[in-house]
C-alpha cells in the first residue's frame, strides 16, 4: 500500500464515518494532508505592507500560517502559476473537511431527494469550508467572483435543488477554463435557465413572445455590460435565438435534464450585434450567439473592468483595465492568461491596502490567518447572515456589489465577530492562540507586536501599537484571557478591514 | 434662533433630542400570505360565505357572531379584538383588496417584489426603504437610522447606506466584561480615529451605537402605560423598536417580521393565534409608545392573501389581494381605505382570488411623502404611477 492509496482508503473510511465526525476528519486531514499550523512560520517585517501579504490577501483569501514562505519558496510569479493548475495540488485536508456533506457531489435530479433547508446549510458550509481550508486559493477566490458574475439566488424557485449542480458544473468546473465554456454551461445550466426564466422562454406559436429575462441579463450583466453598444433589438434577437431551451421541471420524470425543443424554437432568421444567424441552425442558434457575444470588444473590456475591480481597486487604473482587456481578446477568453496579465500588472502591485474586505473575505482571512479549526456550522454562518452576505443570497441577478460603500455598516457586526472568535464564542469554531504564537516565534510577555506584523503584513503603526498597548494597561482581564481579546482587536482594527 | 443650514440640520439631525423631528417609520410584515379575507370580513358579501362553508367567520349580527363590526361592511375578526381600541381612537386604517402585481403566487417571488418594490426585469436593484434612506446626504445618516430586526436584513433594507440587522440588544458584547468592553471600545476609537475617511465614519457611528445599545442594556425597561407585549420574537422586536423610538436615537427605519401565514391547511388554529399576537402586539407598541405615536406609523403588509374558496383540507391556497393595516398618530385612522373588487363570480380573479385594486406602493408612497423629510416617489418606486389613497391626514 503507497502513500495515495492509504490516504485514499482513509478517505473513504472518514466519509464512512459520516459528517457527525467533523473533528475525526479535520484531525485526519491535518495529519496526512498538511493542513493546521506549522510547527514554526515566518511574519512581514518592515513598514510596508509585503508583497507577498498583499499577493495572499487579494489573490487567495489572507494568508494561512506559513504562506508567506510558500510564495517565497516559489517565487511570486511561481506561485501564481502553481495556483493557476489547481488540479497539481494536493487538497486532501480541505477535501475531507468539506466535501462530506450529504447533498454534495449529487446530481442534479437526485437533489430532490433532499430538503431545501439541508441543500443550502450544506452548500454554504461546503462553500465557506472550501475557502478557509483549499490549497487552491486562487481557484477558490475565481469560485467567488464567477459565482457573483453569474448571481443565482438559492431562495428562488426551485433554485435551491439546482444550485448545488450550477456550483460544481458551471462554476467549478470552468472556474479557470476558457470564458466561453463558462458562459455556455452557465446559459444551459438548469439552476439559471429557472432563475432567469429561460425554460419559459418559446415561440410554439406565432402569438406567443419569447421571454427575454435571461438573454437581457446575458448581454447587460454576463458578456458586454450595460453600457456595451447592444440595443434592445439586440436583446429580443438574442432571446429568439435562445427559445426552446428548457429543463424539466420538479416533479416531471427526470427532472432538471436540459433539453432542447424543436417545437418552441424559433427557427426564423436573426441579426445580433450586426451578425446574420441564418434561419434553420436549431440548437446552433445557441453556439452562434455564444460566439458573437464572447468575442466582442465589449465583453474584454467589461470582464477586465469587472476582475481590475475586484482584484485592484473599486476605481481601477484605465491603464490595468486595458492590459487585461488586451489579454482576454489576446487569448479568446482563457481566464487563466487574463489573471496572470493581471495579477503580475505593476498597477495591481501598487494597489496595497485600496480595497475594503467584503464580509465573506473577512471572516475567511480572519479564520485562514488565525487557522482556526471550524465546522462552519450555524454559530458560524449566523455572521455572514448578519452582514448581509451569506453565499448565494443575493436576490437580483447582479451579485453581490464589489464596491465599499454598502459595506460599510457592518463594522459593529466585524468587531462583534473578531471577539467571539478569539474568545471561543463561536459554536464548533475554536483557535489554538499559544500555538500560533509559538509558531511564530513571539515573546511569552507581550505578543502582540508579532501579531500585528502577522496580520497586517507589516509592522504595526505606532496608533495600533498605542491602541494595543493602551487596552492591555486598561483590561482588566487574566494575562492570557486580556492576549486573546487583543487579538480579537487587531482583527477589529481599521487595517484588517482593508486588503 | 435663526436657522441656518448648519444649526437647521442641527435641529433635525440631533441624535439626543428628546423628539426626533422624523417619523419613525415601522413596517411589519406578515409572511407566508396572510388571509386578508378572514382578518377583516366583507360580510356582506354572499359568495364570502358560500365560497368559504366552514372557514367563513360569522357575520356581527348573527347570533353568536363575534366580528366586530367597523363600518357596515366590514367586521374585524375576533381574535383582532386589541385592534379596536386603535381604530376607535382613530390611529389605525384598514387598507383592502390592496396587494402588488405579481402573479407567480409564489412566497419567495412576492415577498421579494414588495420588498425591492419594483420588478427583477428593471435593473434596479436594492429594496424600497434603502433606496429611500440612500437620498439622505452622508452628514445626516445617522447610525441608528435603519434597523432590522432579527438576524438577517430584510431585502427591503438591502443597499441601505447604514442598516443594521439586530435581534436582541445583547448580542453586541465586544468584550468579556464591562470594564473590558470599555477598553476595547477606547481603543477601536483611537484606531479609527486615525483610518482613511469612509472608515473613520463608520468606526465613530459604530461605536456610537455600541454606546447607546450598551447604556439601553443597563436599564431595566417597563413598558409604559401597562403595556403587554405578546411572548415571541415579534413582541420582543417591537419591544425593542419602541425602546428605540423612545430613546430619540434616530431611528426612521424598523423592519419587523411575523411568521407563519401560510394556512393551507387547518387555518383555524394556527390563524387565531398569529391574529392575537399581532393585534395584541399592535396594541401594547402604541400604549408603550403613549406621545411618542405623533412621530411614529406602522405599515403592516404581507405578501399576498388567500383564495377566496377554502381547500378540502380546510385550509387557504395562495391568492392575490389581502389587507395592510396602518397606525400612527398622523393616520387618517378609524377607516376602511378600499375599492372594494367583489367577490361575485367574474368580479374574481381566476382561478378565484380577490382582485387587487390598490397597488401597495400607493401606501407605502403616501406614508413616505406626508410622514418622512425629503422623500423622492419617483427613485424610491420608479416607474410606479403614485394614487393618493387618502390613508395618511
Amino acid at each position: 500500500m503507497n502513500r495515495r492509496d492509504f490516504i485514499k482508503a482513509g478517505a473513504a473510511g472518514a466519509a464512512l464515518l459520516g459528517a457527525g465526525c467533523d473533528k475525526v476528519r479535520a484531525k485526519l486531514g491535518d495529519w496526512l494532508g498538511g493542513g493546521g499550523i506549522p510547527d514554526a512560520f515566518q511574519i512581514a517585517a518592515g513598514a510596508e505592507t509585503d508583497d507577498r501579504f498583499h499577493l495572499l490577501n487579494r489573490a487567495a483569501f489572507g494568508p494561512w500560517p506559513g504562506d508567506l514562505e510558500r510564495v517565497s519558496k516559489l517565487g511570486a510569479d511561481g506561485w501564481i502559476e502553481e495556483q493557476l493548475n489547481p488540479d497539481g495540488i494536493d487538497d486532501l485536508a480541505c477535501n475531507l473537511r468539506a466535501n462530506g456533506f450529504d447533498s454534495i457531489g449529487v446530481g442534479a435530479g437526485d437533489m430532490y431527494e433532499f430538503e431545501k433547508a439541508q441543500i443550502e446549510r450544506d452548500l454554504t458550509r461546503y462553500t465557506v469550508l472550501r475557502a478557509v481550508y483549499s490549497k487552491r486559493q486562487l481557484f477558490e477566490v475565481m469560485v467567488e467572483f464567477w459565482t457573483d458574475h453569474f448571481n443565482i439566488h438559492i431562495g428562488k424557485s426551485e433554485c435551491a435543488w439546482l444550485k448545488t449542480p450550477d456550483d460544481r458544473e458551471t462554476i467549478r468546473r470552468h472556474a479557470l477554463g476558457r470564458f466561453r465554456d463558462l458562459v455556455r454551461a452557465s446559459a444551459l445550466s438548469p439552476a439559471m435557465l429557472v432563475y432567469l426564466d429561460g425554460r419559459e422562454n418559446k415561440k410554439a406559436s406565432a402569438e406567443e413572445k419569447p421571454n427575454e429575462n435571461y438573454a437581457r441579463e446575458l448581454l447587460e450583466l454576463h458578456t458586454l455590460g450595460v453600457r456595451g453598444g447592444y440595443t434592445q433589438r439586440d436583446v429580443m434577437e438574442v432571446a429568439r435565438c435562445l427559445t426552446g431551451w428548457g429543463c424539466r421541471h420538479k416533479g416531471q420524470w427526470m427532472k432538471a435534464k436540459v433539453e432542447f425543443h424543436p417545437g418552441e424554437h424559433d427557427d426564423g432568421e436573426k441579426t445580433v450585434l450586426g451578425h446574420r444567424i441564418p434561419a434553420g441552425l436549431k440548437e446552433q442558434d445557441l453556439e452562434r450567439v455564444l460566439d458573437i457575444v464572447c468575442g466582442h470588444a465589449s465583453t474584454a473590456r467589461y470582464i477586465a473592468e469587472k476582475l481590475c475591480r475586484r482584484f485592484v481597486s473599486d476605481d481601477p487604473p484605465k491603464s490595468a483595465v486595458e492590459k487585461v482587456a488586451q489579454a482576454f481578446a489576446g487569448s479568446n477568453g482563457d481566464i487563466r492568461d487574463v489573471l496572470r496579465a493581471l495579477l503580475k500588472s505593476d498597477e495591481f502591485k501598487a494597489s496595497k491596502g485600496r480595497k475594503l474586505k467584503r464580509p465573506f473575505r473577512f471572516v475567511v482571512s480572519a479564520l485562514r490567518a488565525v487557522g482556526a479549526d471550524t465546522n462552519a456550522s450555524p454559530g458560524l454562518l449566523r455572521y455572514l447572515g448578519a452582514m448581509g452576505q451569506a453565499p448565494f443570497q443575493h436576490p437580483t441577478p447582479d451579485g453581490y456589489p464589489d464596491e465599499a460603500m454598502p459595506w460599510l455598516g457592518t463594522l459593529l457586526w466585524r468587531w462583534n465577530f473578531a471577539l467571539a472568535l478569539l474568545t471561543g464564542s463561536i459554536g464548533g469554531t475554536s483557535v489554538k492562540l499559544a500555538e500560533l504564537a509559538k509558531a511564530m516565534g513571539a515573546p511569552a510577555g507581550d505578543p502582540t507586536p508579532f501579531f500585528l506584523r502577522h496580520l497586517m503584513g507589516r509592522e504595526g503603526l505606532p496608533v495600533e501599537k498605542e491602541a494595543v498597548a493602551a487596552y492591555l494597561a486598561a483590561s482588566p482581564l487574566a494575562d492570557w484571557n486580556k492576549k486573546q481579546e487583543a487579538v480579537g482587536l487587531i482583527l477589529a482594527s481599521p487595517g484588517f478591514q482593508r486588503c | 434662533m435663526i436657522l441656518t443650514r448648519r444649526n437647521f440640520l442641527r435641529v433635525v439631525f440631533d441624535t439626543n433630542a428628546a423628539r426626533p423631528a422624523k417619523d419613525t417609520l415601522v413596517c411589519i410584515f406578515l409572511r407566508g400570505g396572510a388571509d386578508g379575507l378572514n382578518m377583516v370580513v366583507p360580510f356582506l358579501e354572499k359568495p364570502y360565505y358560500r365560497l368559504r362553508p366552514t372557514l367563513g367567520v360569522a357575520r356581527p349580527d348573527q347570533p353568536g357572531g363575534k366580528t366586530i363590526n367597523l363600518d357596515g361592511k366590514f367586521a374585524l375578526n375576533p381574535a383582532l379584538a386589541p385592534m379596536k381600541e386603535l381604530w376607535d381612537e382613530k390611529v389605525l386604517a384598514v387598507v383592502h383588496a390592496v396587494g402588488s402585481d405579481d402573479q407567480t403566487r409564489s412566497h419567495f417571488e412576492a415577498q421579494d417584489l414588495m420588498e425591492r418594490a419594483v420588478s427583477l426585469e428593471t435593473g434596479v436593484s436594492g429594496g424600497w426603504l434603502a433606496r429611500h434612506l440612500q437620498l439622505r446626504p452622508a452628514e445626516a445618516r445617522t447610525p441608528l437610522m435603519a434597523v432590522g430586526l432579527g438576524p438577517t436584513l430584510p431585502e427591503s433594507l438591502r443597499g441601505a447606506p447604514v442598516a443594521m440587522a439586530l435581534e436582541s440588544f445583547d448580542e453586541f458584547h465586544l468584550g468579556r466584561n464591562a470594564t473590558s468592553q470599555a477598553a476595547l471600545s477606547a481603543a477601536l476609537d483611537r484606531l479609527y480615529g486615525q483610518a482613511d475617511a469612509d472608515l473613520s465614519r463608520a468606526g465613530k457611528q459604530s461605536l456610537e451605537v455600541l454606546g447607546t445599545l450598551e447604556r439601553m442594556r443597563g436599564e431595566t425597561y417597563v413598558p409604559a402605560g401597562g403595556a403587554k407585549y405578546p411572548e415571541g420574537e415579534y413582541g420582543e422586536s417591537l419591544l425593542s423598536v419602541a425602546r428605540l423610538i423612545k430613546a430619540g436615537v434616530g431611528l426612521e427605519a424598523a423592519c419587523v417580521d411575523l411568521g407563519g401565514w401560510d394556512t393551507h391547511f387547518g387555518q383555524a388554529v394556527q390563524f387565531d393565534r398569529l391574529q392575537s399576537d399581532l393585534a395584541s402586539g399592535l396594541a401594547a407598541f402604541r400604549r408603550d409608545l403613549g406621545d411618542h405615536l405623533s412621530h411614529t406609523t406602522v405599515v403592516v403588509m404581507t405578501e399576498f392573501g388567500r383564495r377566496a374558496y377554502e381547500n378540502t383540507a380546510f385550509g387557504t391556497d395562495h391568492g392575490r389581494a389581502s389587507v395592510m393595516y396602518v397606525m400612527g398618530g398622523a393616520v387618517n385612522g378609524g377607516r376602511v381605505v378600499t375599492d372594494w373588487p367583489g367577490m361575485e363570480e367574474g368580479q374574481l380573479e381566476d382561478p378565484g382570488d380577490l382582485r387587487v385594486t390598490i397597488d401597495y406602493r400607493d401606501v407605502l408612497a403616501e406614508v413616505l411623502s406626508k410622514r418622512q423629510a425629503q422623500a423622492n416617489l419617483a427613485a424610491v418606486f420608479p416607474g410606479h404611477e403614485v394614487k393618493t389613497r387618502g390613508v395618511m391626514r
